[in-house]
């Protein structure tokens, strides 16, 4: 059997039995969870009253729209072309908070755009939503049925809106799907310092106490590195998928318990709340529906089976990447405790890239987001922001080109972090320097 | 067995070996001595291929030692440890995986080690719950579970009590038996006069002696015999007459004495007895040579003792 693997059986069996391990797949996603509550508990926090500016050029509406019953949303109609910029500045649109804009093709495309200044809350969202539907469905079954309404809705399709920041019309800065990325880059950032501080003071333990010398009579140093980090690795691997099956518990937990009504958009059944509003049940529609940004994040926008496959790609090399460091900062130090001052800027490294990741989220096709999704110390974060964000067509092959310099890159950092283990792992007793490094380095 | 030819190593421009041919026949137990810093740890390293020497090489059974090689090769270094953690049964069923053994031959091994030991109790024992001794013993085991032709110990008996160094050395001296070639550094001259066949001692990164352990102790011999008697010393002097000198005298009880002696003239040892029968009581008498310790201490300290 391969001596490699021996090692990496060892190291596995040594973290999964730990007490600070088991500890860690309990607490982590119980964090996570609790996490979730809160989000879900306080999500909703939006202005009680909205005003918007249908504008209808071409006079579909007629100038009409079903008003809520509770008067929380008030409608204004205009009926020239009015530029998002004068809407935006004009002084007689500050009273608007939206403009929805109607154009003569939504009755046929079933496309409007409500250009917002602050982002409304889902029950505001998915009123208006329904208020447009019920005084199109009128003007459709006007102009192109002899059905009665009823009989129209029972046969329509809901209409796409798509919501929009009024400074930010192409929605480039923000995007609730590049959170999932942020997740899943986090996730991997923080198993990368934990299990990187495991293999860290792995090393310096095994060196402190000699058995490194029994096990270099049998293996290679190279082959005891990469071992432990192969070790220690499945080990973080084994603590994701706990971390992944119990969050998935725990929300379909929540889901079905604690919050109940919360609404998922797969189970979002517009026939039915159709036909609560026409049945007079109008006050009642929404409220059972309470909704916010984070549980449409965490229960629609999430797509873990696209999502996983490049997690796990970009969570193995980042974590051989940044492992390597760790083991040759390990196997170099004098003492368990020396070296911790090295230990300092892969921190700053990995606190650099988990800000890439949010300046990713906020400028997606900026410049500098393009280079720190090249970059092997970024990349494992801006590509899972930017993945889930979703590359523009004809840039897909972007990841792929981040992965492969980020696998060079680990394959380049293994075989240097090599030459540090293999003539630093019996130095014993010294104070760690940089100069050591760079002859370390030399000595291949 | 085991050639090493004109092995240098250096650390930092600091020369740790220089230029030391050694070899080692199969079935003997052979002693590498010297001070500390002497180079000693770095040469055992050389040759089980932890590190790489600069010039030189080493061969095993007359060929180039490779990795293969290794798993013919028991090591106990000075500064040894375990994983605490682990098991007795786990440490050995890892440490001998490493060394290409099967999971049925560590087993095998291992349970008949303990046996031999006595201390079949202590399998599955974690090691933060045994002894230093206990410990140590438990890291000999793992050093030769998979029976290897060459035993390469550093400083075996540092950290045992006499009963367990005697365990030890009677260990080795069965495994000589078996055929099998040991090479041990040790600080522990007794042992190494008691067990060793050749010795070769280090000084300095370099190789100063080299030879059998009884050769070496002659070739320094001054001439001195020692007599063990009973009776008095005024007569035991007058005996001596002008034949011989007394050099030096120990008491070892009421008129029990240890007398060193040299030799004057064409006076030997047969003479010296001749003389003494009929003085004294003689309970042994013999030809003093000197320990591995005074020649070890001579030869680094050039001094003599």
């Amino acid at each position: 059997m391969n001596v490699s693997w021996l090692i990496a059986q060892r190291e596995l069996k040594e973290r999964i039995k730990t007490r600070s391990f088991i500890g860690m797949a309990i607490a982590g996603p119980l964090l996570v969870l609790l996490l979730v509550y809160v989000l879900f508990s306080v999500g909703e926090n939006n202005k009680p009253h909205w005003n918007v500016l249908i504008v209808d050029p071409v006079g579909i509406m007629d100038n009409k729209i079903l008003a809520n019953t509770n008067g929380n949303i008030s409608y204004d109609f205009a009926n020239n072309y009015l530029p998002l910029k004068d809407f935006e500045k004009s002084k007689r649109f500050q009273k608007y908070d939206a403009l929805l804009e109607l154009n003569e093709k939504i009755l046929s495309n079933k496309a409007a755009f409500l250009f917002y200044k602050e982002k409304p809350s889902f029950v505001f969202a998915t009123a208006i939503q329904f208020h447009l539907e019920r005084r199109l469905e009128e003007v459709m079954i006007k102009r192109f049925s002899k059905m009665t309404v009823q009989e129209f809705r029972g046969i329509k399709q809901p209409i796409n809106v798509a919501f929009r920041n009024l400074y930010d019309p192409k929605n480039e800065s923000y995007s609730l799907s590049g959170w999932v990325g942020f997740f899943f880059g986090g996730v991997i950032l923080l198993f990368i310092l934990l299990f990187g501080m495991t293999i860290l003071r792995s090393v310096s333990s095994e060196k402190s106490n000699r058995i490194v010398e029994v096990l270099l009579a049998s293996v290679k140093p190279r082959q005891l590195m990469f071992g432990k980090i192969a070790g220690i690795g499945i080990a973080a691997l084994i603590q994701f998928v706990i971390w992944t099956i119990l969050i998935w518990l725990g929300l379909f937990i929540l889901r079905e318990t604690l919050f109940p009504d919360m609404m998922d958009l797969s189970n979002w059944d517009v026939s039915k709340i159709a036909d609560q509003a026409s049945s007079g049940l109008e006050d009642g529609l929404f409220r059972s529906k309470v909704y916010n940004d984070f549980v449409e994040l965490v229960y629609s926008r999430i797509q873990f089976g696209d999502m996983l496959v490049f997690f796990l790609l970009f969570f193995i090399s980042g974590y051989i990447f940044y492992g390597t460091f760790f083991a040759a900062l390990g196997a170099t130090s004098g003492s368990e405790n020396d070296g911790q001052q090295f230990v300092l800027p892969i921190m700053v490294l990995l606190v650099i890239a988990l800000w890439a990741g949010y300046y990713t989220m906020q400028n997606p096709l900026s410049q500098l987001t393009y280079i720190l999704s090249f970059l092997p110390f970024t990349s494992p974060m801006v590509c899972m922001v930017k993945l889930a964000q979703g590359y523009s067509l004809g840039e897909g092959y972007q990841i792929y080109v981040s992965f492969s310099i980020l696998a060079l890159s680990s394959y380049a950092t293994l075989r240097l972090a090599g030459r540090l283990y293999q003539n630093g792992i019996l130095q014993f007793g010294h104070r760690l320097r940089l100069t050591q490094f760079v002859t370390w380095l030399k000595n291949g | 067995m085991l050639q090493l030819t004109s092995i240098t190593k250096s650390y930092f421009q600091k020369i740790a070996v220089d230029d030391v041919s050694l070899s080692l026949n199969e079935g003997e137990i052979f002693g590498l001595l010297g001070p500390n810093g002497a180079g000693k740890t770095t040469l055992i390293r050389i040759i089980n291929r932890i590190i790489e020497p600069e010039k030189g090489e080493v061969r095993f059974n007359g060929e180039l030692m490779k990795g293969k090689h290794l798993a013919e090769i028991g090591y106990l270094p000075e500064e040894r440890g375990l994983y605490k953690t682990m098991t007795v049964y786990d440490h050995a069923m890892f440490l001998g995986r490493l060394r290409r053994m099967s999971k049925d031959e560590v087993n095998k091994s291992l349970n008949n080690w303990l046996e031999k030991f006595e201390i079949t109790s202590w399998k599955n024992k974690r090691i933060e719950e045994l002894s230093k001794g206990m410990a140590q013993k438990v890291q000999f085991i793992c050093a030769v579970l998979h029976e290897p032709s060459l035993l390469i110990l550093d400083e075996p008996f540092s950290g045992f009590d006499p009963v367990n160094v005697e365990l030890i050395q009677n260990e080795l001296k069965a495994m000589k038996k078996a055929g099998k070639t040991i090479m041990l550094s040790s600080h522990n001259m007794k042992s190494v006069e008691e067990i060793c066949d050749r010795a070769a001692l280090i000084h300095q990164s370099k190789k100063i002696l080299e030879g059998s352990v009884i050769n070496l102790r002659e070739d320094r011999k001054d001439g001195r015999y020692a007599v063990k008697f009973k009776g008095n010393m005024l007569a035991f002097t007058h005996a001596l007459w002008t034949g011989f000198e007394l050099i030096d005298k120990e008491e070892l009880a009421k008129d029990r004495f240890v007398a060193y002696v040299a030799m004057r003239g064409e006076n030997n040892f047969q003479d010296l007895l001749k003389t003494l029968i009929g003085q004294i009581e003689i309970e042994a008498a013999w030809e003093v040579l000197p320990t591995m310790q005074q020649i070890f201490i001579e030869t680094v300290t050039g001094k003599s003792i």
